[in-house]
């Protein structure tokens, strides 16, 4: 079996070090034969989920227990949570803290005391919510500018181009302005938000609703911006084939859209 | 380390892209402010009052952003994703592509790799068309379209998602015979 020891040194003969995250070097030992394997520990003590690192390295290798004189409650909850016994209040040599291993001479395990296991439900809780906040402010962040675009081109629309302009487009025809919709939804790309925006812009110029949900399908559905990187992971076939069956599919579900609301709204 | 921790911090930030769209529209505004100012006032006068209306619908968005990123893990949808051509494998493919998240690309190289360990064209096809329906953007499509047509279109587009999977499956199923 293996075991992972925090060590101040790379041997065998290094005194055990006080700290599993913040070690020099972590020692993975073969009980049986006494082979080992180091790794070297980046010793970061300040930034925030030092050990992290460490963690991975036991969980990796497979080990059926760590042993040092600290770890933190964190640290400990991850490793138990992997089936990974942790053992505290280590000295000694490496070799020595083996020996003693294999005679049996520890009796710590999984236990984790009242007090730490509440502090690790806190601090796990409390990443979870940062991290949560931090990936919505990036997706977020992300929308925003092309939404500011979007509005502000919403404002150019409406004072630049004339109803008559878009008559001459969307022409009132049930089948052709869902068809136009679906090829300017197919076009179009970028959050679905200014779909909506655009979509509602329309309406207020007096484009049906056939042609605005078109609109709001296709530009989901069918990405011509992103064929190319759908072509290269999932096949030429499969991605034209998609797309184009995606398109056909967003008139008659557009149409049908529409005719139910009508009739539910009357 | 520190090399790490800087560039951990600019990865957090927008990609440079997503600037240039509202760039070339504030030059437009700048050019439109000198040649027709009046006009050019009005159109920005409109955006603010767009601007006002999406305001506490983006609210809700960002709420139920931060939920689905607190309780739904990209393993969770692979986990669904794999669960077979079964009716309920079909379902829980189009539960998979409802809650995902992200742009759609990222997603590809994901979907390469559970093909190629035995996911079918249908269960992707599903998927991606799933993606159609955005949680998370619900609250701001029933402000500017009302609950009953955003409730008939959600429908609507889980029954055609599962049309289209049929369908992608049949035709790609035929023509590699």
């Amino acid at each position: 079996m293996k075991i992972v020891i925090s060590a101040e040194g790379a041997e065998l003969t290094s005194n055990v070090s006080q700290r599993f995250g913040q070690s020099p070097y972590l020692l993975v030992v073969d009980t049986e034969t006494m082979d080992f394997k180091t790794l070297e520990n980046p010793r970061d003590t300040f930034r925030p989920g030092a050990g992290v690192r460490a963690v991975v390295f036991a969980v990796s290798e497979d080990v059926e227990a760590v042993l040092t004189g600290y770890c933190s409650p964190t640290a400990r909850n991850q490793l138990a949570s992997n089936g990974i016994k942790v053992i505290t209040n280590v000295s000694g040599t490496v070799e020595e803290v083996v020996e003693k291993y294999k005679a049996g001479g520890f009796v710590q395990g999984l236990a984790i005391k009242k007090e730490e296991k509440e502090q690790v439900t806190k601090y796990i809780n409390r990443d979870i919510l940062v991290s949560g906040l931090r990936n919505s402010a990036k997706q977020f962040a992300n929308i925003l500018p092309v939404t500011v675009g979007v509005v502000l081109c919403i404002g150019l629309f409406n004072n630049f181009v004339s109803k008559e302009a878009l008559s001459s487009i969307f022409s009132g025809n049930v089948s052709l302005d869902t068809l136009w919709g679906a090829c300017f939804g197919s076009i179009l790309a970028g959050n679905p938000i200014n779909s909506y925006v655009i979509g509602a812009a329309l309406l207020d110029n007096g484009v049906s609703l056939f042609a605005v949900t078109a609109l709001i399908i296709t530009w989901v559905t069918v990405g011509l911006v992103q064929l190319p990187a759908e072509i290269a992971s999932l096949g030429l076939k499969f991605a034209l084939l998609r797309n184009g069956l995606c398109f056909i599919l967003a008139i008659p579900v557009a149409i049908l859209t529409v005719m139910l609301l009508n009739f539910i709204v009357g | 380390m520190e090399k790490s921790h800087k560039s951990k911090r600019k990865t957090s930030r927008p990609s440079g892209h997503v600037f240039i769209f509202p760039l070339i529209i504030l030059v437009i505004y700048g050019v439109l402010f000198v040649l027709v100012p009046e006009q050019a006032l009005a159109a920005l006068r409109d955006s603010g009052k767009v601007c006002l209306g999406i305001l506490p619908p983006l609210a809700f968005v960002f709420v139920v952003m931060l939920a689905l990123n607190l309780f739904v893990k990209p393993a969770q949808i692979v986990h669904l994703l794999g669960s077979g051509a079964s009716t309920k494998g079909i379902l829980l493919s189009a539960a998979a592509g409802i809650i995902s998240m992200g742009p759609i690309y990222v997603w590809y190289p994901l979907m390469k790799d559970l093909r190629e360990k035995g996911a079918g064209n249908m269960a992707i096809a599903v998927f991606l068309y799933n993606r159609a329906v955005k949680l998370f953007l619900l609250p701001m499509m029933i402000a500017y379209f009302g609950w009953v047509y955003v409730v008939i279109l959600t429908v609507l587009t889980v029954l055609a998602s599962i049309v289209n999977g049929c369908l992608v499956a049949m035709f790609t199923k035929k023509k590699t015979g």
